[in-house]
């Protein structure tokens, strides 16, 4: 037996849950919910904490699936709204027609200090608020959960594993700019 | 040969998993020769370990209070739901 009992979760873990829960569906009412959600599950199913891994670790593996059900309830949102997604815009400040580099990238130096660190942190947050809403879906699903590309494509409506992967990049791209001109060149 | 933009899709698309070993090793022998591929890719592998730890750069995000007593709420209808069942 673990000494902790789901009294103290809420307390201990509620944050950290809300966070996680925040950064991925970008509600704060959905993510409250989530995490309700989560700590009701994690209750009914204690007994079956078999202790190999830190309660919160399981919180959070539970928190993952509550938010993947909560992507495919409202998967009809996301096929409507690809729009702001324009590869040609984004690719057009970077590349020429040849596909060559239109700028110079300047090496980035990172942040070291810890206030260095809290404003970097305002500006990667900045700039993931603004990647269009089904890339930033995506960069999470895929490159942090590893969702898998037939579960991703099915959340989030892409027609093709090409297509997908052409838009996860196009994300970067996107994010790197954003980066790049409101941290890295504050100079 | 492959230009800038279609590297910079596969640089992005081997964050994510592997590629053909061809197409890894021109990718490879392009961001030897090319310093913009290669800063990208630099940059890109770090964007991808700060986003692994993304929460760290929410640490002032907390539950609100009313949010809190909400979920609390909820929890003790279970819990002495449970007790009693």
């Amino acid at each position: 037996m673990t000494q902790q009992s789901p009294e103290t979760w809420l307390n201990d873990y509620g944050d950290l849950l809300y966070r996680y829960a925040l950064l991925r569906v970008r509600s704060e009412t959905n993510a409250e919910d989530l995490v309700q959600e989560t700590l009701l599950s994690g209750i009914q199913s204690w007994e079956k904490f078999s202790g190999k891994s830190s309660v919160s670790t399981w919180l959070v593996g539970i928190l993952k699936h509550k938010i993947i059900d909560h992507f495919r309830k409202h998967r009809h949102e996301f096929n409507s709204q690809p729009s702001d997604e324009s590869a040609e815009d984004i690719l057009a400040y970077q590349f020429d027609k040849q596909g060559h580099w239109q700028v110079n990238l300047v090496e980035w130096q990172t942040p070291d200090s810890h206030i260095n660190q809290q404003e970097f942190s305002a500006a990667f947050n900045h700039c993931i608020s603004r990647l269009p809403q089904r890339m930033a879906d995506l960069l999470f699903l895929r490159s942090i959960e590893n969702v898998p590309m037939q579960e991703c494509r099915d959340l989030l409506g892409f027609e093709s594993d090409n297509q997908l992967w052409v838009t996860l990049s196009r994300t970067r791209v996107k994010l790197r700019q954003c980066l790049d001109s409101n941290w890295f060149e504050r100079e | 040969m492959r230009n800038c933009q279609q590297i910079v899709d596969l640089v992005s698309q081997e964050i994510d998993g592997k590629l053909p070993w061809k197409i890894h090793l021109e990718v490879k022998m392009h961001l030897v020769l090319c310093n913009n591929c290669h800063r990208y890719t630099n940059q890109l592998n770090f964007m991808q370990s700060e986003l692994n730890n993304i929460e760290q750069h929410l640490n002032s995000v907390v539950l609100s209070e009313p949010a809190k007593k909400r979920i609390q709420q909820s929890l003790n209808l279970t819990q002495s739901g449970n007790s009693h069942g």
